[in-house]
Formats: C-alpha cells, structure tokens, sequence
C-alpha cells in the first residue's frame, strides 16, 4: 500500500531508527527503559546529591518512619535505621554499589568476552574443540555458585564480589558470543567477503560486528539483571558488602533484625532490586523481540 | 492452588490421623527451647560460656549445694550437710543417698551416688594423678582462673557418703565457688568404664549426670535432645522430651517464638521485645542480673599497653547513646565494674565521661595526633549484658573516627570466637560476664586476674599484681567490712588502670509461649528447665 | 550412533569431574593457612601428626603425586575433617544432600507441572489478555530477587497469618529416624505412633521453600515453553495444517507439542543446576538443614575442607545431573543424535 509522501523521496531509515520506532511501541520496555535511564543516572550522581552522609547518625531520630507516616520527620523522607542514618541516602548510595558495580561487571565481562569469545568463535580445530569443551565444563556451574567459590577463596569484600562476578559471568557470554559468531562466519555474506579476499581483521570489523552488535548488547542486559541479582545476593548472604557499605542486598541483611519494628527498612532495598532487575529485563526483552520482529522481515 | 493441595492430601490422611486427645497429649509431652549457639561440650567443668551452660549445666547434673536467688543463702542439693572447721580449712559435706546416675543407650550405673564420685569430679580439677585431668585440653577456666590448685589440698573419703575437703588456706568463697553451675558431679564409674575401653575422650561428649534429664542426642547447629530422668531424685519431671534448636540469630528466635515453632526463647533480641509484648499468648519476663557489660583493651599489644592511649579511646565515646540506641533503655548505665545490686558496690567518681577534645588532647600527648587504626571485636550473639555488640560497635566506630581512629570490626561464629578471644588475638574486644555467684570475687577472679589471663579467660591479657594481691587479701577474711574495704580498692584500680571499660549492666530478659511454667530465672547462674511444664 | 554419542557425553562427563578434582585439590593451596591443615581437616598439628601426614598425603613429592593421593582418597570416602565439628567431611556430605535434593526435585516438578502448562496456554492465547496476563506475571517473578521473595513469603504466611512454620524440615520433637534422608519417605517407613500428624507438618515445612524456590524456574519455563510454542506455531507445516482445517486444539496438541517441547526438555535438564544455587540461598533463609546451608556456614567459619567438600559435593552433583539431562534430551530428539561434534 502507497505511504502518503511529503517529499518525493524515500524515506529510508537507518536500521537503528527503525529499531528504536519499534521499541517506542513497546510500552512496558520503554517504561523500562526510562527507569534503567533512571538508575543509571542515580548511581553516577548519588554521591553528590544524596541529602546526608551514608554513615551520617543521627541519634536523636532513631527508626523513624517515612515522612508520610505521622510519626516521620520530613527531614528523613523514607525515615531512618536504627542508628539514626537516612534511608533515602543510603539507598541512593547503594544505587552506585549495587546497579553501578554492575554496570561496571558487565562492561568489562563484555569486553572480555567478546575478545574471548570472536577468538573461539573464528578459531577452528583442536584449539576450537578444546576451548568449546573448556567452556562446557564451566557453562554447568550456575554463576552464583562459581562466585560464591571465587569469594571461598578471596574472602568476602565488595571489589572480590566484582571479580567473582566477572569470572562466573564470563563462561556464559563467551558462549553465547561464540554462537553468535559461528552462526554469522556461516553466513553468505561472509563467504563473499572471504571470495573478494577480505583478511579475517577486515570481516569482523566491517561485516560481522555490524551485524552482531544489537545482539551483543542483548546478552549484555541479561549479564546485567544476573550481575544484579548475584552482588545483591552476596550481599545478602555477607559474602560481599561488608556493612557499613550501603549495597542494597547488604543493607537488607543489616536491617532483618528490624523487620518487625521498621518493616520498611527492610522492603524498600528490595523494592529498589526489584526495579533494577525489571526495568533490565524489560529493556533486554523489548531489545529481543524487536531483533527477532526484524529477523523475520 | 496450595492450600487446596494441602487440603486434599489432609483428607486422604485422614485415616491415619490420631484422636484429638492424643493429639494434645502428644503436643504437651515435650518442649522446644530456641538456643543461641551449639554447647563446646557437655561437661560444665571445660567451659564458661553462658550459651553452653544454660544447656547442659542444670538440665543433665546436679550440684553438691546451691544458692538461694532471693535469700543468698546455701541450700542442699546432692549435700544435705556442711561443716566448716574453725579454722576454715576443712570443709565436710554430707551426701544425699538414694541418688541414680543415668542409664542411657551407652551406660548403665551399677550402683548409687556416693563419696568416690565426689572425689573424682573435684580432684580431675587440680590433681594431675586424676586419670582424667589431661582428657580433652586439660583446661578448666573457671576453676582455674579462681587458682583451684592452690586452694584444694586433699580431698578426703570419710565414708560412703561423707567427705572432707582439705584447703591450703581458708577461703571465704570456697562455698560460693561450689555452688556454681561448673561445680557439677560427675559419675566416676562411667568414667572408669570408658577408660577401660580407651574411650576417655567420649567422657565429655556422651555425659552421666544425676539431673532431671538424660541425653539423647545433639546434632551440631540443629538440635539438642534430652529424654525425662523418670528417676529422678528431686521431683517428678514433667516433660517427656525436652528439645534445644540452635538458632544463632536473635531475630530468627523471635520469628520461631511468633510462629509456636519453640515455647521458650534465649536472649530474645531487646529491639523487639515491644512486639512480644503486644502479644497475649507469649510471656516476656525481665529479671535484674548481676553482669557487666565491658570494653576491654589488650593490654599486652601496643599502643593499648599505655593508660593515655586507652584513656583517649575511652572519653571518645558517647556511652548515653548506646543506652538508648542498643539498650533501648532497658540497661543501667555502670559507674563500676560491680552492679548496685551487688554488695560490695561502690559507685566510683571519676568514671569517663564523653569528652572527645580530653580524648584528643590525650592521643596527642600519647604520641599518636593522627590517630591510628584498631579493630573492635564484636559478639555475633546477643548476650544480658550485651544485646547487640555489632551496634555498639558501629557507634563506637563512628564516634572514633572523629578523634581520627579507624575502626576495623571483627566477628567471628560465637565459639570460634570466644576460643580466638582466649588466644588474645584482638587489639580490643566487646565482651561481657554475668555472674555465677552474688559473691563479689566472682567479678573479679574469673576475669581480671593474673590466674585468669594465663588460662585465656582474661578478655584484657592484663596481669597486676597489686590487684591480685587485694582480691587475695579479700578472700582470706570472712569481714564483709574488710571484704568490701578491698574491693573498694579492686574497683577504683580499674577505672584507674582500665584494662577495660565497664560500660552497662543488662536486664535477663526471656520470652516463653503462655502456655509454658516453671522456668526460674534468677539474677545469676544459669537458666534450669527443671521444673519446666506445659499447662 | 547412538553408543557412540552416549560414549562420548561419558567422555565429556569424565573430563568434566577431572577438572573439578584438579580445581578442588588445588583449592587447598588457594585458601589461606597452611595447605596440610586445609587437606586434612586437623588445625594445629603437632610434629609426630605432621610427619604422619606428610607421608600420606605424600607431602614432598610434586605436585602430581600428591593429586594422585587426593584422588585414591576421594574415593575411598575419606574427604578430611571439617575444622568446626571434627567429624568427617563425607559423612557431613551425605547426611545433608539428600536434604537439599528432596528440595530441589520437589520445587522441579513444581515447575515443570506448572510452568509448562502455563506457557502453552500463553502461546495458545497469543496477543490476547490471558498471554498478557501470564508473560507480565512471568517477568514480574523472573525478575525478583529470591531472597526477597522469601522474606515476603514468611512476612505474610508464617508471622502474619501464621499458616506455614519459617524453619527446619519438621518440628523438632518429632524423633523420625533419618533411613534415606528423604523426610517423607523417611516418615513413610518409620515405626512410628504420630505417622499421620508428622507427615502433615512436614508437609508444612515443605510448602514455603518450595514455593520459593520453584519461583525463578517456573518463570523460566513459561517463558521458554511460550517462546518455543510459538516459534513452531510460526512454523509453515503449522500453517499448512491450519489451512487445512484442523481446530487449534488439534493442531497444539498433535503437532505443535511435540516439537515444542523438545527444547524445553533441554531446558528443564539446565534448570537443575541453578535450582541447586538457589536452594542455597533458600537453605540459609529457610534454616534447612541441606548442603547449600552448610556449605556457606563453612565459609563464614573459615572451615576450608568442608568448603571443599561441598563444593565438590554440589559441582558433582550438578555435572552429573546436566550430563543425564542431555543424554535424556538426546535420546529423545532425533535431529541432534546426528551432529557429528557435540555442540552444546
């Protein structure tokens, strides 16, 4: 059916456009996307705009409630812990710990991994197999349990909670990034590259990462809802933060002796996780479908 | 779409479900008591850490005498008689006959209490000829760091049921010291029979006592399990089963309270004892209890072994905070080692105050302006006499930083941590006692003294010979005047000195199902489930 | 073809448990303190204990003699001791495994009884409210945090309403003599006066770590099962016999299923090992006497050789249970019996 045309031109939009239109029309994933936008941004900027000090106490305001309680103080607007510091700070702040650390994990597992997993992915033989069978070995061991393993050995901290998560998550995205490889070297395009005697530098730069890129930024947002879920729940378990740190799965364990005196000391950390992980997943999924709507054109 | 799973699969169990009667009948015969860490043994002797002693001491043993909680007076237990001599030397006690050890899926006693049995359990405490005194790590801190081996000459078998305790010196706390929940009797022919098997290493571990319950089975950070002593020479016990759930963590212990999973809880955590409260169907009693809840430094470790630096660190602290925000106002602030309750109480005058320019002033003048960085360590359990050291470090830690020290907080699993404690592996440690005894010395022997830190109970590592000297000196006379002139002195050496800060003294506070009677909590000693029953 | 497949995951397998041996064994000089201590379980030894030891463990050999030891004793069941209980590490093991697995199998069948059922109702109903409904729901549960799921629960259940015990596997003055490890197999056969009353509480015990723990996998499973339903359903030879006349229902359950499923079999044989994870994480909320829970007090105890020990005993289990999870889905699918390397 004939468009109706302004201009006599076509209009041809780059697939990046297009990619963002269909997006748009996903309602729930644009929600997503302007809570993760939202994250992101309190994590670099809690710091400075949190309205007290994180270990700040205040011993005349102990376990108030949220200013919208009768007994809270607006001073305090989500109220204070029992040492009398401001929940609304803290939880800014563990917005850096937690949605920024893992933002920092997947970055560097993607870098790592695409580097890794291209290799695997462009190498053939013995190297291929023995790599592909390395990989299955570790793929069996969910990323929780080889983080827990990594922190056995390095001790609990925050800093080895980022390298155990970087390791455990690094096994699945090579796989996947090898896959992903692998299906395009298989590609048509590719074989007429190889023709035209394209170097193997040239095909990835030019014809593989192109193509591959949305995908790649896919598998990063489920690195990134798992890399959540694992510090937080290290956190939890004091394997990772160790308080004071205001990480918010370390905050949630700190806080459970109070669950039935200052319950919301103990459901907004959650809350906020909560948020972290399904505005990720949202996005990772709205990215997923509009791929696959693209892929059946 | 559970509950009506759960429905069907109780219909189709209908047909094995028993009446409503043995339903009650089965519910009442046992009780389920929340425990705040695993016993290290089950020999009261080898230990004084309260969590073991609550289980074990007054449940599977008894003791020759006790005292009254209320009167202070000595009554009789396994002794129905005591003599002193005039000159305090010798001590004759009489036996109760009729008295049956346990008989249990690992022994059975051929015969009753009597002297030889006595002899036994007291000589293992100081006689190196007692086949058993090197069995298990040979240490018995209380006994020990109270000096046994000076004190005890001989004992001596009268006959079968009397015997003489022959002391090096007369001593006004011997009776006291027997009358602690350590000072259990032991059952000498299961000790034989287990050394005939070369087995004496299970004599600690499998116990024989003559207490109201017998031992069943204990699986470690799970249960322990005690069987009704149907033999038992007192009084009938009530309970069939009496079952301890080990559930380190306070809040946990009041989750299990909420939920009838256990009738009676240690140590519920003091942050939510308002909500036990509001509730009708669950009891929360308070008890006034001789204990102290302290600050102590290693004295040994520089900087701590100079007085300026432990006095900086001390005036650093705001102590009313802590009041309020660990105590929740349900402790008393110390002004001494001794609580008011105690008689020998005297409240001393230059106890720190909150002074953070004095504590700078004096971290200058010790040679450190820029502060330094230390580690407290804190119980990971809730204790009387402190409900939550975690907190009251965290306070300290951010009332240090601004005299410019760093704190570093340390925890560890509460047994592994009270052994590291004992091999002084700390720059400074949040601790605590409650006593055993209302005699005084019970404050100070155990803790400070010089016998003290060479068994590891002596949280400060601190050795003054002047000060052991006093508790000595208060200990050869029976004057309570005299006594309480050199306790006087024994106090006000250790604001002086301070080894450690005495910080406040805690409420007992317990909480049980309302259906629960008969645990007595007392203001020292250990809990006893003796009389405990079900309405 | 097929033997030659089968004898190939075997290798796999094979493969896979030598380098879990070589990473435990080498775990004993990754963690701190003195590596004699770690592999035997005894914290100070004294010098006769020490030259003891040394010659078993064949302590000044190289390194590859010393595996080799590790080994002959990992099979002859002697795993150390552990540093906080003395006792030893493999008796520990097997006492709570069974604890941990009745957990984990009971929340996989929830799972799958659920899971899959609900994702081909949501593909069944594509782009209309009912799929709408499940796949918001879906991702509301795969994005929880499992811990936070588990406070909820006990919040609302077990304190509030008071329906369900928080803890243990069955109230502790029952006596139920412990023959598989499995609680209600074990109450089945006990000789036993209350049989009927401790299967009910168990019961209870069981439902909220369950429920917990079947969460992440239930959501895992609509979501897969409805995506695979509706790659099919996508597929031509569904078109074609829609166009031929067959009702929806005849078309989801004679063709579309059992294309379908196939990957999801797949998928529920991965599940079990992030079930294992989770049901750590459970054990420790829930304070149920399992592997997971043992293992991660192990760590704050710094008691390394039963933190080898759990890890070898988990990592085992999880290796294993994916490698027979494939050779099921193997066996069952025809197209990947073919492939001549195994690509996972």
């Amino acid at each position: 059916m004939a468009k109706f045309n302004l201009f006599s031109e076509d209009s041809n939009k780059s697939p990046l456009a297009r990619l963002w239109r269909k997006f748009k029309n996903n309602h729930p994933a644009l929600v997503g996307l302007w809570v993760f936008i939202a994250f992101s941004l309190l994590a670099a900027t809690a710091p400075f705009l949190a309205p007290y000090g994180v270990n700040q106490q205040h011993s005349d305001a102990l376990l108030l409630p949220p200013s919208w309680n009768e007994m809270g103080d607006v001073r305090f607007i989500l109220g204070t812990d029992d040492l009398g510091r401001d929940v609304l700070s803290r939880l800014m702040n563990g917005a850096t710990y937690t949605f920024g650390l893992s933002v920092v994990a997947a970055l560097i597992t993607t870098i790592i991994g695409v580097l890794v997993g291209t290799f695997a992915g462009i190498s053939k033989g013995i190297r291929s197999s023995f790599l592909n069978h390395l990989l299955d070995v570790t793929l069996s061991i969910p990323s929780l349990l080889l983080a827990i393993i990594i922190i056995a050995i390095l001790g609990p901290g925050l800093m080895n909670t980022v390298w155990a998560i970087i390791l455990a998550l690094l096994p699945q995205f090579i796989h996947s990034i090898r896959n992903l490889i692998v299906d395009e070297l298989g590609k048509d395009y590719v074989t007429a590259y190889r023709l035209d005697g394209a170097s193997k530098w040239h095909i990835l730069s030019r014809g593989i990462f192109p193509n591959v890129y949305e995908y790649i930024v896919v598998i990063f947002t489920m690195a990134l809802s798992t890399a959540i879920l694992d510090i937080a729940a290290l956190g939890f378990l004091k394997l990772g933060a160790q308080p004071p740190t205001t990480e918010w799965g370390a905050i949630l364990a700190e806080n459970l002796g109070l669950i039935y005196l200052a319950p919301w000391t103990v459901a907004l950390p959650g809350v906020l996780l909560f948020l972290a992980v399904l505005s990720t997943n949202l996005v990772g999924d709205g990215l997923r479908k509009v791929l696959q709507a693209r892929k059946a054109d | 779409m559970h509950k009506l799973l759960l429905a069907l699969i109780s219909l189709s169990l209908v047909g094995c479900i028993d009446s409503k009667e043995e339903i009650l009948e089965e519910k009442n015969q046992g009780l389920v008591y929340c425990a705040e860490a695993n016993p290290v043994s089950f020999n009261p002797q080898v230990t004084t850490t309260g969590s073991t002693i609550d289980i074990i001491a007054n449940q599977l043993y008894d003791r020759l005498i006790s005292i009254d909680p209320v009167t202070a007076e000595f009554k009789s237990e396994l002794a129905t008689d005591w003599k002193i001599s005039k000159d305090g030397k010798s001590v004759t006690f009489t036996l109760r006959k009729g008295v049956k050890f346990h008989t249990t899926s690992y022994f059975t006693p051929s015969r009753e209490f009597n002297a030889d049995d006595v002899i036994f359990t007291f000589s293992r405490l100081f006689d190196v000829y007692n086949p058993y005194h090197f069995v298990g790590d040979a240490n018995y801190p209380y006994f020990q760091s109270v000096g046994i081996d000076q004190l005890i000459r001989k004992i001596v078998r009268v006959s079968d049921h009397q015997v003489r305790f022959e002391l090096f010196n007369a001593e006004s706390s011997f009776l006291a010291n027997m009358a602690t929940d350590f000072a259990v009797v032991l059952s000498k022919e299961y000790a034989m029979a287990l050394k005939a098997n070369n087995q004496e290493n299970l004599f600690d571990q499998y116990p024989i006592g003559t207490g109201p319950y017998i031992y069943k089975e204990y699986r470690r950070d799970h249960l322990v399990r005690f069987y009704k002593n149907a033999d038992y020479w007192k009084h009938e016990v009530a309970l069939e089963q009496l079952v301890y759930d080990i559930t380190p963590n306070g809040t946990t212990r009041i989750a299990k309270i909420l939920t009838k999973e256990c009738d009676v809880t240690a140590h519920p955590s003091s942050a939510q004892l308002s909500i036990l409260a509001q509730r009708d169907d669950i009891n929360v009693e308070r008890e006034t209890n001789l204990n102290i809840g302290y600050w102590a430094f290693n004295t040994e470790r520089p900087p701590f072994d100079n007085l300026k630096v432990r006095q900086a660190l001390v005036y650093a602290i705001d102590i009313d905070k802590i009041m309020q925000a660990v105590y929740y106002g349900n402790g008393l602030r110390a002004q001494s080692i001794l609580p008011p309750t105690s008689w020998a109480f005297e409240p001393q005058k230059n106890m720190p105050s909150f002074d953070p320019q004095l504590a700078k002033k004096l971290l200058t003048e010790a040679g450190f302006p820029k502060g330094f960085d230390m580690s407290i360590w804190a119980m990971p359990v809730s204790r009387i006499y402190n409900p939550n050291a975690r907190k009251m470090a965290e306070l300290m830690q951010s009332d240090l930083r601004k005299i410019g020290v760093n704190v570093n907080i340390v925890e560890y699993e509460w047994n592994t941590f009270i052994q590291r404690i004992g091999e002084h592996r700390h720059d400074s440690v949040l601790l605590g006692w409650a006593a055993d005894t209302p005699d005084p010395d019970n404050f100070f022997s155990p803790l400070l003294s010089c016998t003290a830190t060479f068994s590891g109970k002596n949280p400060a590592n601190w050795c003054n010979p002047e000060f052991d000297l006093l508790l000595t000196k208060a200990l050869d006379t029976t004057d309570l005047n005299l006594r309480k002139q050199y306790y006087d002195a024994a106090q006000s050496m250790i604001i002086k000195q301070l080894p450690l800060l005495p910080i406040a003294h805690g409420m007992r506070f317990q909480a049980s199902s309302a259906d629960v009677e008969g645990i007595t909590l007392g203001p020292f000693g250990a809990i006893s489930l003796a009389n405990a029953r079900k309405r | 073809m097929i033997l030659d497949y089968i004898l190939r995951r075997l290798g796999l397998l094979f493969f896979m448990v030598l380098l879990l041996s070589i990473f435990t064994f080498s775990l004993s000089y990754l963690f701190p303190g003195d590596p004699l201590s770690n592999l035997s379980g005894i914290p100070d030894t004294n010098f006769t204990q020490n030259a003891q030891l040394e010659e078993k463990y064949l302590f000044n050999s190289n390194y590859f003699m010393q595996y080799i030891a590790f080994v002959g004793r990992i099979l002859q069941g002697d795993w150390g001791m552990s540093f906080a209980s003395g006792s030893s590490v493999f008796a520990h093991v097997v006492d709570l495994i069974p604890a941990t697995l009745e957990l984990s199998i009971y929340a996989l069948v929830i799972s799958v009884v659920v899971g899959v059922p609900v994702g081909i109702l949501a593909s069944a109903y594509h782009k209309q409210w009912p799929d709408k409904f499940i796949s918001s729901t879906a991702m509301i549960g795969y994005s929880m945090p499992i811990f936070w799921l588990a406070l909820l629960l006990i919040m609302v259940f077990s304190l509030k309403l008071g329906w369900f015990p928080m803890s243990g596997r069955v109230s502790l003055l029952y006596e139920i003599p412990a023959s598989t490890g499995f609680i209600l197999l074990d109450i089945l056969l006990a000789d036993f006066p209350y049989n009927g009353l401790a299967m009910l509480d168990a019961l209870h015990h069981l439902t909220l770590p369950t429920i917990v723990l079947a969460m992440y996998p239930t959501t895992v499973l609509v979501r897969f099962t409805r995506e695979s339903m509706l790659k099919v359903m996508d597929q031509n030879f569904i078109k074609t016999a829609r166009a031929k006349g067959l009702t929806r229902g005849q078309l989801i359950i004679h063709h579309a299923l059992r294309n379908a499923l196939l990957p999801v079999i797949k998928q529920i044989g991965l599940q079990f090992s992030t079930l294992i994870t989770l049901a750590m994480i459970t054990e420790v909320i829930f304070s149920w006497p399992g592997i997971g829970r043992w293992l991660i007090d192990s760590i704050y105890q710094r008691d390394y050789p039963a933190i080898q020990g759990g890890l070898m005993a988990v990592s085992l289990f999880i290796i294993i249970a994916t490698i027979m999870a494939e050779l099921t889905y193997t066996l069952l699918d025809p197209l990947s019996r073919n492939q001549a390397h195994g690509k996972v």
